[in-house]
Parts: structure tokens; C-alpha cells; sequence
């Protein structure tokens, strides 16, 4: 069964090809078939393998399959090879899964749009190249994944490009997620020159004998390595692609910007765990760039109007709870809030697809209200996924994964109590914005009649999606409650355990009681401001309020500060650098090219006889050469 | 000769056979399918037989020949070009009503020439292998009696053909007169090395260089590359830029490597200086040029100078380097020239690179296929061209032949540019009235599975070169 894996990636690629060189002359349900069935497929085949790893583990819990070298070379051999472990199967698992459920939605949602081929090729390609990242072996493959996701991500974004504002957002993420991937090529280079392997085993072990803690090399190679995955996760200080990255069409939201490829950085710092512990101030940062993360894009989720855009401030903020697990140690609970988020937030877009569909292309929440009525299977939905969100105790998977990485945050040995608070507070804000979101979507009086409501295949996807944003969390109970974990038992064959002081079970159902309470204190709060819109409207009215609003609602006004620190300077820099000696050169060689192209070509005029007298002059020439010399 | 002979010769006899049988079948009876078919299904048993002698290699066929695996390897390429170029041809001749059999007659005996060329040991089998492809070429060439250009390429292919060949044939007496003696190599040579080099043996081996070297079209024996392109019909410019030249290429590696002219010996300044020649001239010459065809003519002599360097590479990795490097190019080259005949044979029209703008609008497989060639030409990852080039530089960096390898890696940068240019023209916006013209089928059935199956191979070993690189290393690697 194992050595099946190969197919997991290779079925949506298939299907990427299939749609690409017949999608013209194939029927839009051929199309849909296709681009959904591999996924499916996929999906069947990552359950089989799955379920062969966790009850038959191979030899050192590991798996890896070699499928061909690339290129082999002295020294240099570019393997094509997929590794399976722990922390490859969960991340594969959900992946085909969560990708099978919004492809089979799209299939209804993307409906009659003239792109439908277009975009089920590209979400196809997406899930190969994100299952080849999860999948590589070896740093070089994991980067061809990386590149392939931000590619699809380029192209979805700008989907409906004949809208230039589409192909600008486009744009600015390919831009700012490049920032990234260029510290990432930079990390590979360091590690291939000083570790002499690209295999991420194999210079993990290399770099934990030869590196000591905290060295040069460990820090920079880590600190790289970071800034790869700030850029793709959309944290700060390269959050700002996220939002913007809105104008793809909704299940690209789903499926990109919220469950899968925004996580690559986390599954990135968890892969090159090895590197992170070798240098303790980097992921001490991790821990900070994740709070400060998750409490800066939770308030610009208050406050805006655009539905999607606060999911994806939302997306942000939870990305950062995970970046704040990572920083303190906490590897596997890291993962498993990758997982119950690509649940819960998948579920919330795809519920916003459906709403924003049924109200004609609507994306202003304050245009909707009182939708429960209207489409109660989509109120359900969008409620579970908020509740998930919102981590209410006991009943919702969020609780549970988020409640994990609190009691990491406080048990750590490189945690704090202030990364704690960041979280508790971050609890808090999430809980208020997941159902300020729900309470003036759906409730209060209809604003607008819904028309088209979601049929059988997205109400399917809504419902699985629903079922798991509630049920994910039970496999992972905290030991205070019943003595259940087996996800963190697989993942720590891969992963290293969190190393932590011990605190009585007193203290650990202390700190459940509180995070629960401060999710419902924002549930409460949120109520509360719907049930007085006037206390709302005179809070805002005030000079600081109003500042305030301003701020978070251009997410602290990152944009703009970058636009006046980086690119007009830089734009104005480039004008009057335009014609330094750098460009000169080039030019100067261009036109040397070309000159030399028009003296050359003079000798090409068609006449036999000076062809021979070249060739002639040539042997003489070879003759004298070979035989003076 | 034995009976052990003839097994071996296999592959040579069946051309031949063929080239008479299809001789026959015209003069009985024309029929251009029937033709075609013959000659196909012949140039395929030639290459099943290659696979089937493989086992009995290496042998001494009579004083002449010599099938080692080396040349069988090349002949199988040689041979499976030869189809990819029939199923092509046939293709391009389709719409056009006479005399387009005795085509598929010559491409049969040119690529008899070629084989016997790549297994040649002697210096008569040399010039017999080097004359039957010649005289072939010469047909080929001036095929379209009928038009001007075609008529005036033959003539000028003739010429300097003829005169290149009076080169090769002195220099071939010179050697003779210093050794007594026709064969390449004798064994006893190969136990004591490398033979003395004497002026009498340099000047010989100078004009032997000559000679090959206007087959390969390096400069400064370049000059005809481009008329000749322009002027013979698509298919047989598909043959010329492949087998043709490939078959020299392979003698020429031969003999350099018996010889020992590699390995920084002095002697080799000189084509080293032909391969920095033949790199920056061709590639320069392409820049601006207007003609797709003449465009790729002029960067076939640049890709016979990034060849020179895997023949001035000594080291073990050169021979594979140099195998990779010709099936990348045969692939890349045949469906580039393919192309160009599936879109002259229907739609007709210019030339000019601004005459393909919008064409991949119109056709986008036969667009995505010319891509995928002209990316596989520059050197792109994931196309076979990356992977030849990629030895080439390993092979060369291993024979520390730093000059050569930043020329190729300096050239190549500036090839880049023309053939990008025909990839953005080929998607440019479509001239308004050309718009409604698209004509159906866009490429014939024959032209369809060559072309697919070449741009298929394209990308499987840029992709996946496992395998072929094990092959070539079985082959050409010991």
C-alpha cells in the first residue's frame, strides 16, 4: 500500500493535464468529473495509506519512497523522492480531503463561469504541487512544491483578470510571498554548501552534529528559513498579500488562503524543526511574530465590513496561533490547529461563498442580515464553523486545539505568561469577531432576498466540513478530561515532544476554565454591541474610536506605511538610477550583441564564391594552427 | 565475409533493401501512402534490428565497418529520426500532387549514409558513408524542381559540398601517406596509445576537420546553414539539421577520441577555437534575424559548438554528455522543423517570424508543441535541451575546461533571446483577417503522432532522464 504513494500527488497532476490539453473540447460536467474525481481519488488513496501507517508503522515510523534522480551529478544528486512520516501523513490527509470537498462545491459553485475548465486545471495543479511540498524528501522538490503553490495562488488570485484590480491583488501577492521565497532559495544555498545535502533528514542530523547551539550558520539558515514562512503564511511582516488576495473567487479563499497553502510556513518550521531548536532566539521570534500576529490581525478582523476580509484577517490571526506553538516548542499542536482550522475555516468560506452567491456577488455584511431564515443549512454551517472558531468549549474542535496551544504557551519551558495573554486575549477578540460575523449576517432583519441557494454537492460539502469542525477535536482530549490523544502520540514519532515543566491538573483545568470563559466573554460582548448598535455607533463616533476604526480597518495601515517606506522610494530610486552603470553595461552589451550581429550577418550575402573562399581561408588557418602549434 | 557478418549488418542491409524495394514499388506503381508506408515500416525494422544485433556487438564487419555498441546506439537514433522525419514528410507532401515519392527513396538512402558513416572504421567506408548522404542531400535539397530557392540551395549545397569534399579526400591521402594505412585505428595502436603526430598527420587530420566540420556547419564552414535551410523543404531541413549533421558529429567523436585529440593536447587549440567560434558566431548571427528557419539555422551552428566541448571533454562523463546532448537535439530539432512543415504544407505563407504571429491562438497544440521545442533549444529546465546542456557543463567543468564552459553558458544567454522571441510572437494577439482562416485538421494523422511523440520524449527526458541516461551510459559510456 505504501508504495502506492507516488500516486497521490501524480492523480491530481493527471488531472491537471487531462483538463489542460482536452478541457477545451471537453462538457463542463466531463471537466467537473475529472478535476474532482482525482482529488477524490487522492483523497481514498491518502485515507489507504493512512490507515496502513497508523495500525502496520514501518520500519522507524518512516517511510520513503525514491522515485528517480533527477540529474545525478558529481556530488549534486537531485532526488525525486516522497517521504511519509507523521507529520507528511496528516498534512497529506487533510489536504486531499479538505481539497476533495471545496473542488466538489466548486464543481456547483463556479457554475456557468466561462473560466470553469481554467479553474479546475489550476486547483488541480495547486493540490499536486501542494501535496508534492508536503511529500519532498529533500529541500529541492519541497521548493518546487513551494513555487508551484505560489504560482497556482498568482494565477487564482487573479482568476477573473479582465478586472485589472483582480490582477493588481495578484500581483502584490506574488510580490510579497517572492520576499520569502528568495530568503528561502538563499537558506538552501547555505545548507547545501555548508551541510553538502539537500535531503531535509539528513541535513537536520549533519547540522545537529556539526552546528553547536546557537551558532552563526544555525541562526541564519533558521532566520532564512523564517522568513520563507512569514511570507507564505502571511504574517507579519509580510501579511499584507492576505486580505488582498480576496479577489480570487471564494473556494480558492477556501482552499489556498485558508487551509492549505497559508499553513506551507508552519509545516515548513515544523519540517526543519532540527534547524529552529539549534538556534533558540529564532524560534523564541517564531513565538513573537505568531502573537503579535494573531492579536494585530484579530483587531483589523473587528472591524471590517467585506465578509471575506475578515475571514481572512481571521485566517491571520489563527496562523499565528500556530506560529505561536511552534515558537514555545509545541510541534504537534501546531499541526493539530492546522487541521481543525483547514476544517472550521474552510467551512466559514465556503458558507460566505454561499451566502455571498445567494446575494448576488454581495460582500458587505451590513447589506446581508437576517439570513437565518432565509438559508438556515448555510446559517447552521456558517454557526458551527464560527463556534469552531470562537473555540466554545467543550462541543467545538477549536476549543480543544486552541486550548492545547494555551496550556503549551503557559507549560513550556520557553514559554511566558505574556505569550499566554497574547493568546488569551487573541481568544477573546476571535470569539467576538467570529459572531459579531454571525449575529449581522444572520440575524436582524433581512436587508436583501436571497435567490440562488446551494444544492446537493455544496450543501454536502458544508455538512462534512461541519461535522468535522465539530468532531475533529476529540482526538485529541486534553488528559484532565479523559486520557485520549492519539494524534499527539503519532505525531511525536516524527516530531519532537514539547519539553515541559509539569503543572498539576488543578492548574491545567484552570487555565481550560479561563480560555473557555474568554471565548464566551467575546461570544457575550459580541452579542451585547449587536443588541446596541447606538453604543456602537457613539463608541466609533469618538475621536479615538474613530482613529482606531480607521487603522484596523486598512489592517494598521501596513500597506500604506510600506508603500511609503519601500516601494515609492524605491520606485522614485529606480528613476533616477535609471540609467546607472549597471544598466549601461547591460545595455552597452545588448547593443554590442546587435552590432556585432549586423557586421556578422554582412558575410551571409548569398554568394557561393566567397562561401568557399571562407572555407578555404578556414583550412588554411586550422591547417597553420595545428601545425605551428 | 561470414554469416556473423551479415547478422551484424543487419541494420544496413534492411535500409538498402528498402531503398531498393521502394524504387521498385515507384517505377510499378505510385502511390504516395504506399510509399510512405514502406519506408516507414522499413526504417522501424532497422530499428528493432539494431536492439536484436545489440547482443552480438561489438564486431568487425570486413576491414570497413566496425558495430560496436557505440555506433549501434547511434545508428538506433539515427534510424528513429529517419521515421520521425517520414511520418513529417508525408504530412508536408500530402497536399501537394506530384513526384513526392522518390522523396521518401532519397531519405532512405541518406539515411543508409548515415549509418554507415557512424560505424565506420576505415577511411573508405568514411567517404563511401559521407558520398551516399551527399549526393542524397543534393536531391533532397533541390527537391521542389520547380522553385527557384529550392533549385538554388541544391546547387550551392553541391558546390561547396563537392569542395569540402576535396578537402576531406586530401586530407585522407595525407594520412594515408604517413601511415600506409586506411583503418582508423589498428589494434596493435590501441595498446601503445596515441599515435606521433607528424605534420604530415596534423595537416591530414586539419583537412579531415574541414571536411567534417562543413557537414556540421562550424565556423567559418558555415556559411551555406541558412540558404540551405531556407531554400530545401521542411522535412528534408529536419533531416539535414538531425541525421545529417548527428553522423558526422558522431565520426568526428570518434576519430577525435581514437586519436586522442582532446585532453588539452595542443593540437586541440584549434577546435577549440572553431567551438568558441562556431558558439558566439552562431548565436549572433541569430539575434535579429527575420526567418524562423533561418533563425534556426544559425543556432544549429552554435549548437554544434556546445557539442565541440564535450568532444574536447576527455573525462567519462563526455561520451554520455555528448549522447544526451544529440537525442535532446534531434528531438527538438525534428519537431521544431515539423512544425514549421505541418504549418507550410497547409497554410502556406511567409516565413518570417511576424508571419507565426497569434499562431498558437490558432493551433494551440501545434503552438504548445513549438514552445515546449524552442524552450527544449535554449536550454529550459524540464525539457530534454536543460539536461543536455546540464552535461555538457558538468563534462566540460570536469575536464576543467573553464574558457569553454563560460563561452557556452555566455552564448547561450544571448541564444535565449531569439528563440523567446518567436515563443512571444507565437502568442501574440492574431492579425484580424488571418482569423477565420484556420484550416482542419490542423496536422494530418502521421504529423500528429510524430509530433506528439517527440514533444512527449521532449519532456520525458528533461523530466525523468533515468532511463535514457542509462542507456546512453550501457552504450557510449564504457
Amino acid at each position: 500500500m505504501l508504495s502506492l504513494l507516488w500516486l497521490i500527488p501524480l492523480l491530481p497532476l493527471a488531472g491537471f493535464l487531462s483538463i489542460v490539453l482536452g478541457g477545451g473540447r471537453m462538457r463542463g460536467s466531463m471537466v467537473a468529473l475529472i478535476a474532482v474525481g482525482v482529488v477524490g481519488l487522492s483523497a481514498a488513496m491518502a485515507a489507504a495509506v493512512a490507515i496502513r501507517f497508523i495500525y502496520l508503522p514501518p520500519a522507524g515510523n518512516s517511510f520513503t519512497q525514491t522515485l528517480w534522480t533527477w540529474i545525478p551529478a558529481t556530488g549534486f544528486m537531485p532526488e525525486i523522492s516522497l517521504r511519509l512520516d507523521a507529520l507528511s501523513l496528516v498534512m497529506v490527509t487533510v489536504i486531499t480531503f479538505v481539497a476533495f470537498l471545496i473542488l466538489l462545491y466548486s464543481a456547483e459553485f463556479m457554475g456557468g463561469d466561462e473560466g470553469y475548465a481554467r479553474f479546475f486545471a489550476w486547483m488541480d495543479l495547486f493540490v499536486a504541487s501542494m501535496l508534492v511540498l508536503v511529500l519532498a524528501d529533500n529541500f529541492l522538490l519541497l521548493y518546487l512544491g513551494w513555487e508551484g503553490v505560489g504560482m497556482c495562488s498568482f494565477l487564482l488570485i487573479g482568476f477573473w483578470y479582465r478586472d485589472s484590480a483582480n490582477a493588481r491583488a495578484a500581483r502584490k501577492a506574488f510580490i510579497v510571498t517572492r520576499i520569502g521565497d528568495a530568503a528561502f532559495v538563499v537558506a538552501l544555498f547555505l545548507i547545501f554548501t555548508h551541510l553538502g545535502t539537500l535531503t531535509i533528514q539528513e541535513a537536520a542530523a549533519r547540522a545537529s552534529r556539526e552546528w553547536p547551539v546557537g551558532s552563526g550558520l544555525a541562526v541564519a539558515a533558521a532566520a532564512l528559513m523564517l522568513a520563507a514562512a512569514v511570507g507564505k503564511s502571511a504574517q507579519l511582516p509580510l501579511q499584507t498579500w492576505l486580505p488582498d488576495a480576496m479577489a480570487g473567487p471564494t473556494p480558492v479563499s477556501a482552499l489556498i488562503h485558508a487551509a492549505t497553502m497559508v499553513t506551507a510556513g508552519v509545516y515548513l518550521i515544523a519540517r526543519a524543526n532540527a534547524f529552529f531548536t539549534l538556534a533558540p532566539f529564532v524560534q523564541w521570534l517564531v513565538a513573537v511574530i505568531g502573537a503579535v500576529t494573531l492579536l494585530l490581525a484579530a483587531f483589523a478582523a473587528l472591524v471590517q465590513c467585506d465578509i471575506k476580509r475578515v475571514l481572512a484577517y481571521s485566517t491571520m490571526s489563527q496562523v499565528g496561533y500556530m506560529f505561536l506553538a511552534l515558537g514555545v516548542g509545541a510541534w504537534s499542536a501546531a499541526i493539530f490547529h492546522f487541521m481543525v482550522h483547514a476544517f472550521f475555516k474552510s467551512l466559514l468560506f465556503l458558507g460566505a461563498g454561499a451566502v455571498i452567491m445567494a446575494l448576488h456577488e454581495e460582500h458587505d455584511i451590513f447589506a446581508m442580515g437576517g439570513l437565518r431564515r432565509a438559508l438556515p443549512g448555510t446559517f447552521w454551517a456558517f454557526l458551527i464553523g464560527a463556534a469552531s472558531l470562537a473555540a466554545l468549549p467543550v462541543v467545538t474542535a477549536g476549543f480543544y486545539s486552541k486550548d492545547l496551544i494555551l496550556l503549551c504557551d503557559w507549560t513550556s519551558k520557553s514559554g511566558s505568561v505574556w505569550l499566554w495573554a497574547a493568546g488569551l486575549a487573541g481568544a477573546f477578540l476571535t470569539a467576538m469577531y467570529a459572531f459579531r460575523l454571525v449575529f449581522i449576517v444572520f440575524f436582524g432583519e433581512l436587508r436583501t432576498k436571497p435567490g440562488r441557494k446551494p444544492g446537493f454537492r455544496m450543501g454536502a460539502a458544508l455538512a462534512v466540513l461541519a461535522f468535522f469542525s465539530l468532531s475533529a477535536g476529540f482526538i485529541q482530549i486534553p488528559p484532565d478530561i479523559v486520557n485520549f490523544s492519539p494524534l499527539s502520540e503519532l505525531l511525536e514519532t516524527s516530531l519532537p515532544r514539547l519539553s515541559a515543566v509539569s503543572v498539576g491538573t488543578q492548574t491545567e483545568a484552570l487555565l481550560q476554565a479561563v480560555a473557555g470563559l474568554a471565548g464566551l466573554a467575546g461570544i457575550f460582548f459580541a452579542w451585547f454591541f449587536f443588541r446596541h448598535p447606538a453604543l456602537v455607533e457613539r463608541l466609533v463616533l469618538t475621536p479615538l474610536g474613530s482613529a482606531f476604526r480607521r487603522l484596523w480597518l486598512e489592517g494598521w495601515c501596513f500597506d500604506r506605511a510600506y508603500d511609503a517606506l519601500f516601494v515609492r522610494p524605491y520606485i522614485r530610486l529606480a528613476e533616477i538610477n535609471k540609467d546607472d552603470c549597471i544598466d549601461l553595461l547591460n545595455r552597452t552589451l545588448a547593443r554590442a550583441c546587435e552590432s556585432m550581429h549586423y557586421l556578422l550577418i554582412g558575410t551571409q550575402n548569398g554568394r557561393v564564391r566567397q562561401y568557399a573562399a571562407a572555407v578555404t581561408l578556414g583550412a588554411i588557418v586550422i591547417i597553420a594552427l595545428m601545425v605551428l602549434l | 565475409m561470414v554469416r556473423g557478418d551479415f547478422f551484424i549488418l543487419l541494420p544496413l542491409i534492411i535500409t538498402g533493401g528498402a531503398a531498393v524495394a521502394v524504387m521498385l514499388l515507384i517505377s510499378f506503381r505510385r502511390s504516395h501512402l504506399a510509399t510512405a508506408t514502406v519506408t516507414l515500416v522499413a526504417l522501424g525494422a532497422a530499428v528493432i534490428s539494431v536492439i536484436c544485433v545489440a547482443a552480438a556487438a561489438p564486431r568487425q564487419a570486413s576491414a570497413l565497418l566496425i558495430l560496436d555498441s557505440y555506433a549501434l546506439f547511434y545508428m538506433g537514433l539515427i534510424f528513429a529520426a529517419g521515421c520521425a522525419v517520414t511520418m513529417i514528410a508525408y504530412d508536408y507532401f500530402e497536399r501537394q500532387t506530384d513526384h513526392r515519392e522518390e522523396f521518401y527513396l532519397l531519405l532512405l538512402l541518406a539515411t543508409l549514409g548515415s549509418a554507415v558513416l557512424v560505424s565506420s572504421n576505415h577511411f573508405a567506408s568514411l567517404f563511401l558513408g559521407l558520398e551516399i548522404l551527399s549526393v542524397s542531400l543534393y536531391a533532397l535539397i533541390a527537391f521542389h524542381r520547380e522553385r527557384l530557392p529550392s533549385v538554388e540551395a541544391g546547387v550551392r549545397y553541391l558546390i561547396l559540398a563537392a569542395a569540402s569534399s576535396a578537402f576531406l579526400l586530401f586530407g585522407m591521402a595525407l594520412i594515408y601517406l604517413e601511415r600506409g594505412d586506411m583503418t582508423f585505428f589498428r589494434s596493435t595502436q590501441i595498446a601503445s596509445g596515441v599515435p606521433a603526430w607528424s605534420p604530415l598527420l596534423l595537416a591530414g587530420t586539419a583537412l579531415l576537420i574541414v571536411g567534417i566540420g562543413f557537414k556540421l556547419a562550424l565556423v567559418p564552414f558555415h556559411m551555406w546553414t541558412p540558404d540551405i535551410y531556407e531554400g530545401a523543404p521542411p522535412p528534408a531541413t529536419a533531416f539535414i539539421a538531425s541525421v545529417s549533421k548527428g553522423a558526422a558529429f558522431v565520426l568526428l567523436l570518434r576519430y577525435v577520441t581514437l586519436f586522442g585529440l582532446h585532453s588539452g593536447s595542443v593540437q586541440s587549440a584549434a577546435i577549440a577555437a572553431i567551438a568558441v567560434a562556431s558558439m558566439f558566431f552562431g548565436n549572433l548571427l541569430a539575434l535579429r534575424e527575420e526567418k524562423v528557419r533561418r533563425v534556426l539555422a544559425y543556432s544549429s551552428i552554435a549548437h554544434m559548438g556546445y557539442l565541440l566541448v564535450a568532444i574536447l571533454a576527455a573525462g567519462p562523463l563526455a561520451a554520455v554528455a555528448a549522447g544526451y546532448y544529440l537525442v535532446a537535439y534531434f528531438t527538438s530539432i525534428i519537431g521544431s522543423f515539423g512544425i514549421i512543415s505541418v504549418r507550410e504544407g497547409r497554410e502556406g505563407g511567409g516565413d518570417a517570424v511576424s508571419d507565426y504571429r497569434g499562431y498558437a491562438w490558432r493551433h494551440p497544440w501545434l503552438g504548445g508543441a513549438f514552445t515546449a521545442m524552442l524552450l527544449s533549444l535554449a536550454g529550459i529546465p524540464i525539457t530534454a535541451g536543460f539536461v543536455g546542456k546540464f552535461y555538457l557543463l558538468a563534462a566540460g567543468l570536469e575536464s576543467s575546461l573553464r574558457l569553454l564552459v563560460v563561452v557556452l553558458v555566455a552564448s547561450s544567454a544571448i541564444g535565449l533571446f531569439y528563440y523567446l522571441r518567436i515563443i512571444i510572437t507565437l502568442y501574440g494577439p492574431p492579425e484580424a483577417e488571418r482569423q477565420g482562416a484556420a484550416i482542419t485538421p490542423a496536422v494530418s494523422l502521421a504529423g500528429g503522432v510524430a509530433l506528439t511523440a517527440l514533444t512527449f520524449l521532449l519532456i520525458w527526458f528533461g523530466a525523468y532522464p533515468a532511463p535514457l541516461l542509462r542507456l546512453i551510459q550501457a552504450m557510449v559510456g564504457g
